[in-house]
């Protein structure tokens, strides 16, 4: 029963990624690859990786609606509802699929010795508790920096919106040439109230 | 890891199905009570008017729009429905039962909630009508900032506990309950539950300012589903609140079922006359303050957690 389940959720994980490249819209070709990682969780949990399978949810239902967004926007196609083609470079990819399957093929259907890996020297096991035991406090500081590092970043290059005062309000171009510091370059004044297309 | 009693598989459809319709009624009736309590009106009608409402919706017609994308627009409205109910299998709702008290209980309520953003934005792309799309944008927006909020909020009452187990935390608090450990909590889980059903101050979804925004093209059964998934998300999240903060089942003289279903409804209640009270906020304003204020309020909540559960 649960071998017929686990192949289920295979082949519907298979179905949805291959509905991304077939569907005409961006929106519904992100949420196609989430429902793909949603049945690939739920592998992983039938897998006994219960917290991977659920945090992969978790992440996945947020980077994909994240994606979808930022895709609509720089695709210029007014919400993803007008029809489009979600391949390109035909030949590369053909050539990226072909070699692909015969990976996976190989995978799959390949002899490989029956021979279970053993811990010998133990040190999968001690990486295993230094990072979650000694030197954990560590590794959760370093994620905490990336995260202020990630905001840092984006409230330093972000332009305040209309309802602020712009960022670069006062800054100055740095000159083109180092020995000529008048060679600043010419920076275009934006007009009042922000009506300038990209 | 405390011993829990699971409802059997085939049950656990009907009990979470029963929740979701139940508590959305008794969101629609708290509705009604508070808003004739704030207009100085008499109560009466209040029950029954909901019903009327919910008679007219379902006779609506349909509005036909230009291309819309019909399989997303009849699946996002179940979507919502189904994570309220996959949310509320991990909620203990008596003592020691639930419908799947899993050790990673509160990540697979996180995951719950991240999906709902997904079917609420898919709900106003669906019918390709400007008003609707924007409330789908916006309500995004609010969303991956309260996202944040929730989870700092839930490891926080994970900490004490040691567990990600909803159950475990609920026994965590036999002493002293999180709502008093975790003054933070509380307050701003209601913020979370508010965003999450888009409602109040934080309905910038389907707000009246853009009639009805991601509904608006959504008619008969499907707005009524709607409705009523949305009524049921705040009951799971008022007893996910109700079991995080204020000791879930434990309690004297009544039994844990009673407690828990004292609890929730005072949640809800609590929930509804805060939304009921505040005017909407605008996108611009509310995602900055809850990145700058609210976010590194949760996050002194959590280091405090963090402090006080080490040994």
């Amino acid at each position: 029963m649960s071998d017929v389940l686990f192949v289920a959720f295979g082949l519907v994980a298979a179905w949805f990624g291959w509905r991304v490249f077939r569907v005409d819209s961006m929106v519904r070709a992100s949420f196609a690859l989430l429902a793909s990682f949603l049945a690939t969780s739920a592998m992983m949990i039938m897998l006994l990786a219960e917290y991977l399978g659920v945090a992969l949810i978790f992440m996945m239902a947020i980077e994909m609606t994240v994606m979808a967004l930022f895709m609509v926007a720089f695709m210029m196609n007014p919400a993803g509802l007008n029809p489009m083609v979600m391949v390109h470079q035909h030949r590369v990819s053909i050539a990226a699929g072909v070699v692909t399957t015969i990976g996976a093929a190989v995978v799959a259907f390949g002899e490989f010795p029956d021979r279970a890996a053993t811990d010998v020297t133990g040190s999968i096991a001690a990486l295993g508790t230094e990072l979650l035991g000694g030197s954990m406090l560590i590794f959760e500081s370093a994620g905490l920096a990336l995260l202020a590092t990630m905001l840092g970043a984006v409230i330093l290059s972000a332009r305040t919106s209309r309802f602020g005062t712009p960022a670069d309000e006062g800054s100055k171009a740095p000159p083109i040439h180092p020995d000529h510091p008048d060679s600043v370059p010419e920076i275009e004044e934006e007009e009042e109230g922000g009506h300038h297309c990209h | 890891m405390p011993e829990v009693a699971h409802v059997h598989p085939l049950l656990a459809g009907v009990v979470a199905l029963a929740v979701l319709i139940g508590g959305a009624a008794v969101v629609a009736v708290f509705d009604e009570l508070v808003l004739s309590s704030i207009a100085g009106r008499s109560p009466s009608g209040s029950i029954t008017r909901p019903f009327a409402r919910l008679v007219t919706a379902l006779h609506r017609r349909p509005i036909p729009t230009e291309r819309p994308d019909v399989l997303l627009g009849i699946l996002a409205p179940a979507a919502y429905a189904s994570v309220a109910a996959m949310a509320f299998a991990v909620v203990p709702f008596g003592e020691a039962i639930a419908i799947a008290d899993v050790r990673t209980g509160i990540v697979l309520f996180g995951a719950a909630e991240a999906l709902a953003i997904v079917a609420i934005f898919l709900h106003g792309w669906s019918s390709n009508s400007h008003l609707s799309l924007i409330g789908a944008y916006r309500f995004v927006a609010l969303a991956l900032s309260y996202e944040l909020l929730s989870m700092f909020v839930l490891i926080a009452a994970a900490l004490p506990a040691e567990s990600l187990q909803v159950s475990a935390i609920v026994e965590s608090q036999g002493e002293l309950w999180n709502v008093v450990r975790q003054p933070l909590g509380l307050p701003l889980w209601i913020v979370v539950t508010m965003g999450v059903t888009f409602r109040g101050p934080l309905n910038l979804a389907d707000s009246r300012d853009l009639a009805t925004g991601t509904s608006l093209e959504v008619t008969g059964p499907r707005r009524v589903l709607w409705e009523v998934a949305r009524g049921g998300m705040l009951t799971v999240f008022a007893a996910m609140g109700a079991a995080m903060f204020l000791g879930g089942w434990l309690g004297p003289v009544l039994p844990g079922w009673a407690w828990m279903l004292v609890k929730t409804l005072a949640i809800m209640l609590l929930v509804i006359g805060v939304s009921q009270r505040f005017g909407r906020v605008r996108a611009d304003r509310v995602v900055p303050f809850i990145w700058t204020v609210l976010l590194p309020a949760s996050f002194i909540g959590l280091g405090a957690a963090g402090v006080e559960a080490l040994p």
